[in-house]
């Protein structure tokens, strides 16, 4: 069932994606995301099928090689989900109507989406222009590949969109969750987090403390970042956290992953922060892309999933006698639990971290989560 | 295809036409390996369960290399097929992979190098590589600078890839590493020396030019040397035209910075993120394999980009499981920090592992216990074992009970027996297998491979099978020191030293001196030492400029009475520059009685100069004194005196310029110091120094310049010496000259506005001696000279005053001049001059 890789046209690019997921030269959740949407284009640009069942084969082949690459780059499995997602219901759409979308299956998501205007437009749409489609024509094998392939480029162009533009999307509310003269919390340097800040920052007057996020420091830049468009803006050591969070009226974190649970991978320091944030009664709001969404549960807690970087961030490699006797780590991640977590901003809307698991299921389908 | 490809394949092909080729050196060219490397090229040794090629490549892969050349020479059967069977040889993994078998007559990596040149396989500059590398360095960055660099200066030749560490890191080789002279600002490596652990090497030399040279220099012995280096095309040339080059490090680097004919330059990267270290010896075996699991190779660890294509789960304390659910643990069974352990392994009850390495498909027995072992793959250890410290090869099989302590190398496919007790650095192999020449016991058994008792003719066997047990079928490699090894061992393969390199191996016993303390030692020791050779440290130091050093090297370059005192120089190379001196008085005097032309004798005295390495400043001095001493005395004509001297320095005065380099500053400087001490010759000084001018070989700011120099004014030298006395002199004759420059311009500037001054002037112009008419200056100079050397007397008097330059000074001792002057003709023609100038 599962063709092999080579057989796949494209195969080029998706080993060289996968040479660069493995060697960490694609790094960045969004990052790996844009590449593996584009890829995956590629992939579907090339293939030849004469079914639908053969297009998912390799969808899921390429996805499974592009996952195992870099297993902790969450956002490359969920791109490859979105779109194999998209590219059901397109050819649902296509071949039956709107009517068998996945998402009438489940009585309760209507009763939570009321009122949420969301991705109801486009399935009328397309159905007018519905084609007629003939799987495993024997005469003509390309001709379903033909017929489909038009709507599902255009499907896997909507994911690159969503991707491009998610940093907009996210921060299009920034005003309505940061008030004036607020002392906002914040730490590392997320992309999401500084564009939400800075777009906030056209409309109020606020303060941002940002930690420095050892050992990567990356509060460094951030702290840069956001002075330079005009914020008022104060740097901290880590240690300090718990020290300035009475003063806090809500900390800001980014997302590396958003898991089923509600809980997320973020940045090394993100786990203090929220900790002192719950002590204090402080919110804690996550700003995050849709595609950090990830099936997956965290239910044991492993502790590789944390990604350990190189500990000479933390231990000089030069410090030869003591590299010999202490073992260091470095964990690139902290795992913050859902229970620390008030609110989730992704640019689909505002979500509790006990909904998560629904978003998950509305965005992806069940049978993708293993690839 | 992606819009922002950052894959170091795209962006070659777009930026620039040049595929980057890579030279992996896949022979070791040593025995540290032995007998693991019996059967096996070491290259092929797993380390961390994939290939030391296997890392290599990866390393280079990450540095967007196309082109891969393996250089291989043992067993490049094997080494072929691996890179045929591997991952790297398929279309996708966008490397081009050459093996190239090179003669069973390359001894060396320099033999190496020139087979590369016979093949000529370069095209472009490359990167060249030892096949047992680990690295995440960003070669390409190291590629770019070299570059860059090489746009800028086509000289720069190589560029070395290093990494701080400390000197007593554990992946620093102790037994031979490198002394590291750089310029901090432009990180080129300015001198290399090589350093071996035992016997201690105590001191470096570094030549005074650098010091000479670099405002700022860097000592280092803290670099650990990744043995990556991106050369340029003309390298493997240069192995050629020097065929006794053998090692990269100690021969081709040395030798190039050393050498005066090349002019050369040699940069260093020092890396500062990113790790690279090479699997050189068993102790940096064990070290590579601790980094590896403590992750300081990041991204290139096995839970996430394995070389061997495994798959690893990371487990808290740096444990490596393989992932596909295999491997068996035991539920009594402990597995401590920092341990791979391959898939399909089996570790049974009450076993401990330890800082280990398990290979694939390997059991380990009940209650045994592994303790920094590394385990190669279809191993099997038996129930009790307790292994530490040590290699195990792969298929062997300990039976149970046996005991194999630290140190121990443990060859392929070898069988223990059960109880046996090996001894500490016990070397194993089989008896069978072992058909190569290499190993003097495989001779002797070839044929009685099966009879055990044969074996005890050989001294060593004795008492084999006690210690290996029974139904072994392992021989013993011989232990300690072997007696005959002086012949043929350089010091670094001696047994001491490679003791230093030897897995689990302290060497307490040893006496080291460079183990940390010797920085308390050094600062009783430093006072006696002289100002060249440093202490080998540590850490780094930085010489800043200006010290006494560097005026300490010009005073002392041409008074050897001043050799002593400061200590300068080693007794052996102060030998070789009398002999130097010697040989060179010799030629010149050849040359100046057979009368050869310029060019030859030019050519001469650079072979000299090459063939006892001295500094150029030398020849000068050389050949400056001998024109000086040979000028012939004319006492008391001073006319046919100043011809004498014309002529000669006409004939063989272009011989200063060309032995190598033209300096004229330090041209003057010489004269003047030769002539300072020549006792009689000491007045020649102004002469010669008209007549180089004339010649065009000294011009009017080289002589501002170096009246201004320190050296000139005498500084550094005693104060009341014949020498300090005689080169005060020489700056004030100088000095003299120099107002009759500034007379002369102002001279000139004036002509316009007193005519009638400059027309009583004219007449004065046709009587002067000097031959050079159309040189006004050097009529002017020329008379100069023939005062001050006939006025030694008084300046003694009007020295003080000379150096203020002040015109009025100056005119108050030509005055003094004239008035005792024997040459009413030349003095007039000052006076006149003077008037016209000052007027």
């Amino acid at each position: 069932m599962t063709p092999e890789l080579h057989t796949i046209p494209g195969h080029r690019a998706v080993e060289t994606l996968v040479a660069k997921l493995r060697r960490r030269q694609v790094v960045g959740s969004r990052e790996a995301a844009l590449e593996t949407a584009l890829v995956l284009r590629q992939v579907v640009s090339k293939a030849r099928f004469s079914n639908i069942q053969q297009l998912i084969a390799v969808i899921r082949e390429v996805g499974r090689r592009l996952a195992e690459a870099q297993p902790k780059e969450h956002s490359v499995g969920n791109t490859v989900r979105r779109v194999l997602h998209n590219v059901r219901e397109e050819y649902n759409s296509a071949t039956k109507g709107s009517a068998a979308s996945s998402r009438n299956v489940y009585s309760i998501s209507k009763f939570v989406l009321q009122g949420q205007p969301r991705k109801h437009t486009g399935g009328a749409a397309k159905s007018e222009a519905r084609i007629t489609l003939k799987e495993n024509d024997p005469k003509d094998p390309d001709s379903f590949a033909r017929a489909l392939k038009p709507v599902l480029m255009e499907a896997i162009q909507d994911v690159l969109d969503e991707l491009e533009t998610v940093y907009d999307n996210v921060s299009k509310n920034a005003k309505d969750h940061i008030h004036s003269d607020e002392i906002i919390l914040t730490i590392g340097h997320s992309k999401t987090v500084e564009a939400f800040l800075k777009s906030a920052g056209h409309y109020r007057n606020y303060t941002v403390i940002v930690a420095e996020t050892a050992p990567s420091y990356q509060g460094h830049e951030m702290a840069r970042s956001l002075s330079a468009a005009g914020i008022s803006t104060f740097l901290v050591p880590d240690s300090s956290i718990f020290a300035i969070m009475s003063r806090v009226n809500k900390v800001i974190l980014g997302a590396h992953a958003i898991l089923a649970n509600g809980g997320l991978f973020a940045i090394s320091g993100s786990l203090v922060a929220a900790t002192a944030a719950r002590a204090h009664s402080t919110p804690v709001v996550v700003c995050a892309g849709q595609f950090k969404l990830t099936p997956l549960w965290n239910l044991y807690h492993e502790h590789g999933a944390l990604d350990f970087a190189d500990p000479s961030s933390v231990l000089g490699f030069e410090e030869g006698r003591l590299v010999e006797r202490v073992d260091v780590v470095n964990p690139y991640y902290d795992y913050v639990g859902p229970e620390l977590v008030d609110v989730f901003i992704t640019n689909d809307g505002d979500h509790p971290p006990s909904s998560v698991y629904r978003l998950i299921k509305e965005t992806y389908d069940d049978d993708d989560h293993e690839l | 295809m992606p819009p922002k490809s950052s894959s170091g394949k795209d962006k070659d092909i777009t930026d620039e036409d040049e595929v980057l080729q890579a030279v992996i050196l896949a022979d070791s060219f040593n025995k540290r390996f032995k007998p693991l490397t019996v059967g096996k090229p070491r290259c092929l040794l797993p380390i961390c369960n994939a290939t030391l090629l296997d890392w290599t490549f990866e390393s280079l892969a990450l540095a967007g290399v196309q082109e891969i050349f393996v250089i291989c020479r043992s067993y490049a059967d094997q080494v072929k097929s691996a890179i045929r069977d591997s991952k790297w040889s398929k279309p996708s993994s966008g490397l081009k992979i050459v093996p190239i078998v090179t003669a069973k007559e390359t001894f060396s990596p320099g033999d190496a190098m020139r087979d590369i040149y016979t093949h000529g396989i370069i095209t472009s500059d490359f990167v060249l590589v030892t096949g047992d590398l680990v690295s995440n360095v960003r070669i390409d960055e190291v590629v770019r600078a070299h570059k860059e660099r090489r746009r800028a200066n086509p000289n720069a030749l190589m560029t070395m890839v290093v990494k701080e560490g400390g000197a007593a890191h554990r992946t620093r080789s102790r037994g031979e590493s490198g002394v590291f002279v750089l310029d901090p600002n432009t990180s080129e490596c300015l001198h290399y020396e090589p350093v071996i652990g035992y016997p201690p090497t105590p001191l470096i030399k570094i030549p005074r030019e650098i010091l000479d040279e670099h405002p700022e220099v860097e000592i280092r012995n803290d670099l650990i040397d990744c043995s990556i280096d991106v050369c340029s095309v003309e390298v493997p040339s240069l192995f050629q035209d020097n065929f006794d080059y053998a090692d990269i490090r100690r021969d081709f680097v040395y030798g190039v910075l050393t050498s005066d004919l090349l002019m050369k330059n040699i940069y260093c990267y020092v890396a500062k993120d990113g790790y690279a270290a090479r699997v050189a010896d068993t102790r940096s075996y064990d070290s590579v394999s601790k980094d590896i699991l403590s992750r300081w190779t990041f991204p290139l660890v096995p839970d996430d980009n394995h070389p061997g294509g495994h798959a690893y789960e990371h487990l808290r304390g740096n444990k490596y499981i393989a992932k596909d659910n295999s491997v068996v643990l035991s539920r009594t069974c402990k597995v401590g920090n920092n341990t791979l352990i391959g898939s399909h392994t089996t570790i049974e009850a009450n076993a401990t592992v330890h800082a280990s390495v398990i290979g694939q498909r390997c059991t380990i027995g009940p209650g045994a216990v592994l303790r920094n072992a590394y385990i190669f793959d279809d191993t099997h250890i038996g129930a009790g074992c307790v292994v530490e410290g040590s290699i195990v090869g792969a298929r062997v099989r300990l039976g149970d009970r046996c005991s194999v302590p630290r140190g121990c190398l443990i060859a392929d496919g070898v069988v223990i027996g059960e109880g046996a007790k090996l001894r500490k650095f016990e070397r194993v192999s089989r008896k069978r297998e072992a058909l190569k020449a290499e190993q003097p016991e495989d001779a002797d058994e070839e044929d009685e491979e099966e009879d055990s008792d044969l074996e005890e003719v050989e001294a060593h066997q004795d008492g084999a099978e006690e210690i290996l047990g029974q139904g072994s079928n392992a021989l013993i490699w011989p232990q300690g020191a072997p007696d005959d090894e002086e012949e043929e061992l350089d010091e670094r393969e001696s047994y001491s030293n490679q003791r230093l390199m030897r897995i689990g191996d302290t060497a307490s016993d040893l006496e080291l001196s460079d183990e940390g303390s010797t920085t308390d030692e050094d600062d009783d020791a430093s006072d006696t030492e002289s100002s060249y050779s440093f202490r080998s440290r540590a850490s780094s130091m930085t010489s800043a400029s200006g010290g006494p050093s560097l005026s300490l090297n010009l005073s002392n370059l041409s008074d050897p009475s001043a050799h002593g005192a400061s200590a300068i120089h080693t007794l052996s190379s102060a030998a070789a520059e009398t002999e130097f001196r010697s040989e060179v008085a010799q030629s010149l005097e050849r040359a100046f009685a057979e009368g050869h032309s310029v060019e030859n004798a030019a050519v001469e005295l650079k072979t000299l100069r090459m063939a006892s390495n001295v500094p150029l400043r030398r020849v000068r001095e050389a050949v400056v004194g001998a024109i000086v001493d040979r000028v012939p005395l004319v006492p008391g004509d001073p006319a046919a005196q100043r011809a004498e001297i014309a002529a000669f320095v006409r004939r063989w005065g272009p011989l200063i310029d060309q032995i190598g380099g033209v300096d004229p500053v330090e041209t003057v400087e010489v004269l003047q110091y030769h002539c300072a001490q020549a006792g009689p010759r000491q007045g020649l000084f102004a002469q010669v120094l008209a007549a180089l001018y004339q010649q065009d070989l000294v011009e009017e700011d080289d002589i501002r310049a170096w009246h201004l120099s320190a050296a000139a004014r005498g500084e550094g030298l005693k104060p009341g010496s014949a020498l300090a006395e005689g080169v005060r002199k020489c700056w004030a004759v100088g000095a003299k000259m120099i107002e009759q420059f500034d007379a002369e311009s102002e001279e000139e500037e004036s002509e316009e506005e007193n005519e009638e001054e400059s027309e009583d002037e004219q007449p004065a112009k046709p009587k002067t001696a000097a031959p050079a008419a159309g040189k006004p200056a050097a009529r002017q100079a020329s008379g100069s000279e023939e005062d001050s050397s006939e006025e030694e007397s008084e300046e003694e008097g009007s020295e003080e005053s000379a150096p203020a330059k002040q015109p009025s000074a100056a005119a108050a001792t030509r005055g003094e001049s004239a008035a005792t002057s024997k040459t009413p003709r030349s003095s007039g023609d000052d006076d006149s001059e003077e008037e016209s100038g000052t007027d």
